[in-house]
C-alpha cells in the first residue's frame, strides 16, 4: 500500500500546501478501498494497485480548473515577498532615520530638530509596503470566498 | 466514451442521487456509475474525489467510518437534509435543461 501513497503524493506534489496532507490521506484511503475490492474479486495485489493507479486520472481531473491551483500558489508566493518587503523597508528606514539624527546632532549647531521632516518623508516607505501587503491579503480573502 | 466536460456540471447530482439511494463508499460510487451506464461513462477517481470533497465541504453529504463488513472498515457517505433539498433543486434544473435542449436541438 506504500506504493499507492507514493503515487498519490506524487500526483498532488504541486497542490497548495495548506490541505495537501489531508487530501493525500483521504485519497489514499479511497484508493485502498478500491484495491481491496478488486482483490476480493480475485485480482492480485499488484494488478489491483496498477489498475487503481491507471484509472485514477491526473491532477487536471481533480481540479476542473488547474489554473486556479497555479494562481493560488502564485499569490502565496508573493504574499511572502510582501512580508519581506515590509521588513526590508522598516530596516532601511530605521537606518536612514538613524543617520539623519546623527547628522543633525553632530554637524548642525542650531537647536532646530530638522531631522523630523525628512524622517517623516522616509516613513512613507514602510507605510506603502504595509498598505500593499494588506491590500494583497484582502484580495486573496475575496478569491477564497468565491 | 462521452467527453467528461459535457457531463461535469451534473456529476454532483449523480453522486448525490447514488448516495441518496443508500449510503455508499468511494469506490462503490464509481463502480455504480460504470455498471449503470454499462461502461459508457467511467468517472475517474480523481474527479469523483473532488466532487465528494466539495459536497462534503458544503455540508450536502457527511462521511462516517462504516462497520466492518468483510473484515475491514470503509468510509461511507451519507446524504444530509441540506443535500436532499439541493438534489431536488438540481433535479428541477435538469428537467428544465432537458426540455430546453430538446426543443432547441431536436424540434424545428
Amino acid at each position: 500500500m506504500k506504493k499507492l501513497e507514493n503515487f498519490v503524493k506524487n500526483t498532488f506534489k504541486n497542490y497548495p500546501k495548506d490541505d495537501r496532507e489531508r487530501l493525500i490521506q483521504s485519497i489514499t484511503e479511497m484508493l485502498t478501498e478500491k484495491v481491496e475490492d478488486l482483490m476480493e474479486k480475485g485480482m492480485s495485489e499488484q494488478e489491483a494497485i496498477d489498475k487503481a493507479v491507471m484509472e485514477f486520472g491526473t491532477l487536471e481531473d481533480y481540479e476542473d480548473n488547474p489554473k486556479k491551483i497555479e494562481r493560488k500558489l502564485k499569490t502565496r508566493r508573493t504574499i511572502k515577498q510582501y512580508k519581506y518587503d515590509i521588513f526590508f523597508s522598516i530596516g532601511g528606514s530605521l537606518i536612514i532615520i538613524g543617520m539623519l539624527i546623527y547628522i543633525d546632532l553632530q554637524f548642525t549647531a542650531t537647536n532646530v530638530v530638522w531631522f523630523v521632516i525628512p524622517a517623516l518623508a522616509v516613513l512613507w516607505w514602510p507605510l506603502a509596503t504595509i498598505y500593499r501587503y494588506l491590500l494583497k491579503k484582502e484580495t486573496i480573502k475575496e478569491e477564497d470566498d468565491e | 466514451m462521452i467527453q467528461s466536460d459535457i457531463i461535469r456540471g451534473h456529476i454532483e447530482a449523480v453522486v448525490l442521487k447514488l448516495i441518496m439511494e443508500q449510503d455508499r463508499y468511494g469506490y462503490e460510487i464509481s463502480n455504480c456509475i460504470k455498471v449503470r451506464t454499462e461502461g459508457l461513462f467511467v468517472i475517474k477517481e480523481a474527479t469523483l474525489y473532488s466532487v465528494v470533497k466539495r459536497l462534503e465541504e458544503r455540508n450536502l453529504i457527511e462521511s462516517y467510518v462504516g462497520t466492518e463488513t468483510h473484515g475491514r472498515k470503509r468510509r461511507y457517505y451519507k446524504i444530509t437534509r441540506l443535500g436532499n433539498a439541493y438534489f431536488k433543486e438540481k433535479m428541477k434544473e435538469w428537467k428544465e435543461l432537458k426540455v430546453i435542449l430538446q426543443t432547441l436541438l431536436e424540434e424545428s
